[in-house]
């Protein structure tokens, strides 16, 4: 099973899980030579490293998964579930993000953590 | 008392307690609206 | 048309980073100042079912939106030792509960009494009206100006408040402008 940590503030995908939990590795976005929707190509083994800080650890614990993610405005409502997510699988730039239905620009997430993806309220989701 | 009678007698202690603790935690916890005066 | 929301539903809010999306705490006491008409601070509860009280607190400026789900906070340090935020915040003058307090018009009826306080949902903060219940009976909502003054216990509202009780919080919603308008006017 592959999950994704992505770096909100540049709206990418920073990093490749491989493995849960305590024997999980990363891969960085930058050593992957391909990225398919059943496998990653690495460029080399040494690509595989250890989470290095706590963001990393609390990634390879499941916890900072986007999709199920609750999605939260930055004015404390809660805009639904976060059903999906789209991106560039070249340059891993995310695209879209799917919440409740509606299609959101990747541009209006601001931070996403272990509690909630934060985004900019928009007409649309205003409640 | 028998010995089921004993026992029951310490499950009950024992739940009374865990019944406090949680009660005593969750009270610390709880808050309200605070005025402040403006002129001191 | 304004979404409004009581100071009892703020309590237990969790407060999330904008910048982290983490729940850092969660709110336990609602600090108001009457005369002000908005929220001054916020003190803090720690994540968790049995987790205790947290130390620090959140003051109003450093609140970066209050919504129906939780308390919005830029990052973490917004969160601060009481001796670092703003004497109301960090050590209120009084620790007197305005709930209960009589309200007053300036001409002397008595309204009722303070229930709950009502903010502006997606402010930092604006109390605009009280929660109350009334002097005849039963429960209401009047609106509140900008400023509110206080008189020893009770809490001193414009006369033609009593014209503008509510019986909803959305009823509430389409008052408090045309009080406001009304109360520029006289």
């Amino acid at each position: 099973m592959r999950h994704l940590l992505v770096d909100a503030r540049q709206r990418r995908i920073a990093a490749v899980l491989i493995g849960r939990g305590k024997k999980a590795q990363l891969v960085d976005w930058a050593q992957l030579s391909g990225f398919g929707p059943d496998a990653v190509m690495v460029v080399d083994e040494g690509a595989l490293r250890p989470p290095s800080d706590d963001r990393e650890q609390a990634a390879a614990a499941g916890k900072l998964e986007l999709v199920g993610k609750r999605a939260l405005s930055e004015r404390g409502n809660e805009l639904g579930e976060l059903d999906d997510v789209t991106f560039d699988a070249d340059t891993g730039v995310l695209e879209d993000l799917l919440i409740g239905g509606r299609r959101v620009p990747a541009g209006s997430l601001l931070g996403c953590g272990s509690y909630a993806a934060v985004l900019k309220e928009t007409q649309e989701n205003a409640p | 008392m028998g010995t089921i009678g004993w026992l029951i007698l310490v499950v009950i202690v024992i739940m009374v307690a865990v019944v406090a603790f949680v009660v005593i935690r969750r009270r610390r916890r709880s808050g309200g609206v605070i005025a402040t005066k403006d002129k001191r | 048309m304004r979404l409004l929301m009581t100071a009892s539903q703020i309590r237990g809010l969790p407060v999330v980073t904008v910048q982290g999306g983490e729940d850092v705490a969660e709110v336990r006491d609602v600090i108001y100042n009457p005369e002000a008409g908005r929220l001054v601070g916020v003190t803090l509860n720690k994540r968790g079912f049995l987790a205790g009280r947290s130390r620090d607190v959140l003051a109003a400026e450093a609140i970066h939106a209050i919504g129906q789900d939780a308390v919005m906070v830029l990052n973490e340090s917004s969160l601060v030792a009481p001796d670092d935020a703003p004497d109301d915040v960090g050590h209120p003058a009084t620790e007197r509960n305005v709930l209960g307090d009589d309200i007053l018009t300036e001409g002397g009826a008595s309204l009722g009494k303070v229930v709950d306080l009502v903010l502006l949902v997606g402010s930092s903060g604006e109390v605009v009206g009280y929660q109350i219940d009334k002097a005849g009976g039963g429960q209401g909502y009047i609106p509140l100006p900008a400023q509110l003054s206080v008189s020893g216990v009770a809490l001193v509202v414009p006369n033609i408040t009593e014209e503008f009780i509510q019986d909803d919080l959305v009823g509430l919603g389409a008052a408090v402008d045309e009080f406001r308008a009304r109360l520029g006017l006289t």
